[in-house]
């Protein structure tokens, strides 16, 4: 038994011809949360599909839980848990519902609604409809589906993705406990912020390849210029210095910045992930 | 597998009973059927109503009262006939001229004038001047110059001599179309908000399949249709003595348009594009049944319409109480219909729900 419970190796997948997923590699292990992050179009949604089993790579597996993915899919979807980037919920139906209707396809004959809705902070809304909801609270709700059946492997696509910060909190709040729980969650977003404080590792894609996979703090050590940022006044002047960590020299550079002038302020500055992806993928995010 | 179709059915059925259009539509096409099938009347007049005026007239009103389906009015004027028939009171006036026994008798040809509406047809036409010459013949006091031939009546098929059904009953199989087709819209419009929500793919990565998603739409929209029809079909006494091929018929019928349910649920995207096809369907749908009513203007290329088989043999079963062998043909037609339509109506479903 493999102790990581995703593992992807070289999956490939073209649209008429034109490729969407080309040799894509990763593991998660469990209890692990892998941010995998992309731009739109880089081909997070069609490796999302054929870990759900919805597409059938063309090339390469997928292992999920040990078992094989598509061919054992009712199987590992029984123990998986997604949400996806649309906010997919019977809207004529109340939050009550949705959660009892998806208990009965995973068979779970002993839900706790109200538990699960206590999680996301919808407790005393269980008897509305979804209709009614804002945003964040359908979102809240997708989370809440997704937990029905206490899944081992949780596919989170954009979860927090454009929410107001109380829903984010409350939903990066559940993806930490359940990756606590032991349960290997791949958390598929374009904002790098958030990858950075949920996950343990994160892969960039990019035009359907793997760039890159490693921990946050890892990529930014590596990859990232690190920089001390020294603010002092001088002859009335405010005085702002920049001194590159990496470079020859940048020890002396900061004792003589400090001792020429009265000191304001002095601060570290370390790479973000969102640079590290333009280092890798010569283009930000949103370009 | 069981445990996952009946949970999609329940939530189905929860999902419809708060689609207030398609309840109230439902219900209020219930009512309406009903209520216009025991409006219309449930006898058939076989009377023929002819007027007569002029010399004769009344010769012929005493020799022919009695006569069984001829009812023979006596007008004392041409205008009063003229009058009569074009109220409608008449199937037609028969105006003997006042010189026409002595005419006749000279052996020159008299002319008698015959009054007929507008909107009378040929055949019935030629049958009134059919009439019209035994009626000069009675009224000049000779017969046909031919002796007349004995008949042998063969009558092929059932013989429902007597036995005419009224327009009502013949009304059943469209009313039981448009109930069908109300349902199929109500289906096909739940499938397409599940393909647009894109509440079916959060439903295709639990332990449930497309097979199950398609199982419970048929179950549920068949079930539904079938219940309902049968229903409206019970209110309007239409389960004489063949209620089995009635009931087979309908679910014939209701498994019919839950394929067309499948295949219009795939392609429509929104209720607009729901209610275009489905006018698109009920259209073919309905020439059958409303040729039905007058079975002299059907064209025989109706025949290879969907709905051809299911409508004779509601027809035939509940007015005729026809039994199996005579609604065979056209149940199997029906049969033939629903496998098609549902084969395709299931490959474009699961082709779509597939590939979102």
């Amino acid at each position: 038994m493999s102790s990581a419970a995703i593992v992807v190796d070289g999956i490939s997948y073209a649209y008429d011809g034109r490729r969407a997923v080309d040799e894509v590699g990763f593991t998660v292990e469990r209890g692990e949360t892998l941010g995998f992050l992309g731009p739109n179009g880089a081909g997070k949604s069609t490796t999302i599909k054929m870990l759900t089993g919805r597409l059938r790579p063309q090339t390469g597996t997928i292992t999920i839980l040990d078992m094989p993915m598509p061919s054992q899919a009712s199987k590992i979807q029984a123990r998986m848990g997604v949400a996806f980037e649309e906010k997919n919920l019977y809207t004529n139906m109340t939050a009550n519902e949705n959660l009892v209707f998806f208990a009965r396809l995973f068979g779970v004959s002993d839900l706790d609604t109200g538990g699960l809705l206590d999680r996301v902070d919808l407790a005393d809304r269980g008897n509305d409809r979804v209709a009614e909801f804002s945003k964040g609270m359908k979102q809240r709700l997708m989370i809440a589906r997704v937990l029905i059946n206490m899944p081992d492997v949780l596919l989170l696509d954009e979860p927090t993705d454009g929410l107001d910060p109380v829903s984010s909190q409350s939903i990066r709040q559940v993806i930490q406990e359940e990756a606590e729980r032991g349960a290997a969650i791949l958390l598929t977003t374009h904002d790098m912020a958030e990858a950075d404080k949920l996950s343990n590792r994160v892969a960039f894609i990019n035009e359907g390849r793997v760039l890159v996979t490693d921990t946050p703090e890892n990529l930014k050590l590596t990859y990232g210029n690190r920089s001390v940022r020294i603010r002092a006044r001088s002859d009335g002047q405010i005085v702002e210095t920049v001194i590159p960590l990496d470079e020859p020299g940048a020890d002396e550079r900061i004792r003589q910045a400090v001792a020429a002038h009265e000191l304001l302020t002095i601060h570290t500055q370390e790479a973000t992930l969102e640079d590290i992806f333009i280092h890798f993928a010569g283009r930000g995010l949103d370009a | 597998m069981i445990r996952i179709v009946w949970a999609i059915i329940r939530k189905d059925i929860a999902q419809m009973s708060r689609d207030r259009f398609f309840a109230y539509i439902t219900i209020l096409g219930l009512v309406v059927y009903v209520v216009l099938f025991w409006a219309l009347p449930s006898t058939v007049d076989e009377t023929l109503d002819l007027g007569v005026h002029g010399v004769g007239a009344n010769l012929l009103a005493e020799q022919l009262g009695g006569e069984e389906g001829l009812d023979l009015a006596v007008f004392d004027t041409s205008d009063a006939l003229e009058r009569a028939v074009t109220d409608g009171e008449l199937v037609a006036g028969v105006d003997f001229p006042d010189d026409f026994l002595p005419t006749i008798a000279t052996g020159a040809q008299a002319t008698v004038t015959v009054y007929v509406p507008a909107d009378t047809t040929d055949d019935i036409r030629t049958a009134i001047s059919g009439l019209v010459r035994e009626l000069a013949y009675l009224v000049a006091g000779t017969t046909l110059p031919i002796t007349a031939p004995a008949e042998d009546e063969v009558v092929l098929g059932p013989d429902r001599a007597g036995d005419q059904v009224p327009l009502k009953d013949k009304l059943r199989p469209l009313l039981a179309i448009f109930l069908l087709m109300m349902e199929m819209m109500s289906l096909a419009s739940l499938i397409a908000q599940e393909i647009r929500s894109k509440t079916v793919t959060a439903v295709l990565v639990t332990p449930a399949r497309t097979t199950d998603f398609l199982a419970a739409k048929t179950i549920l929209g068949t079930a539904l249709a079938f219940v309902e029809v049968a229903v409206l079909m019970a209110a309007i006494r239409a389960f004489g003595s063949s209620p089995t091929v009635l009931l087979t018929a309908l679910l014939l019928g209701s498994f019919l348009v839950t394929g067309m349910a499948l295949l219009a649920g795939s392609t429509g995207r929104d209720f607009i594009e729901i209610l275009l096809l489905s006018v698109a369907l009920i259209v073919p749908m309905m020439i059958p049944a409303g040729a039905a009513m007058f079975p002299g203007s059907a064209a025989p290329w109706i025949k290879v319409l969907p709905a051809y088989g299911m409508t004779q043999a509601i027809v035939r079963a509940s007015a005729y109480g026809a039994g199996w062998a005579e609604a065979a043909p056209y149940l199997l037609t029906t049969l033939a219909w629903c496998v098609g339509v549902f084969a395709l109506g299931v490959f474009m479903l699961k082709r779509k729900v597939e590939t979102l």
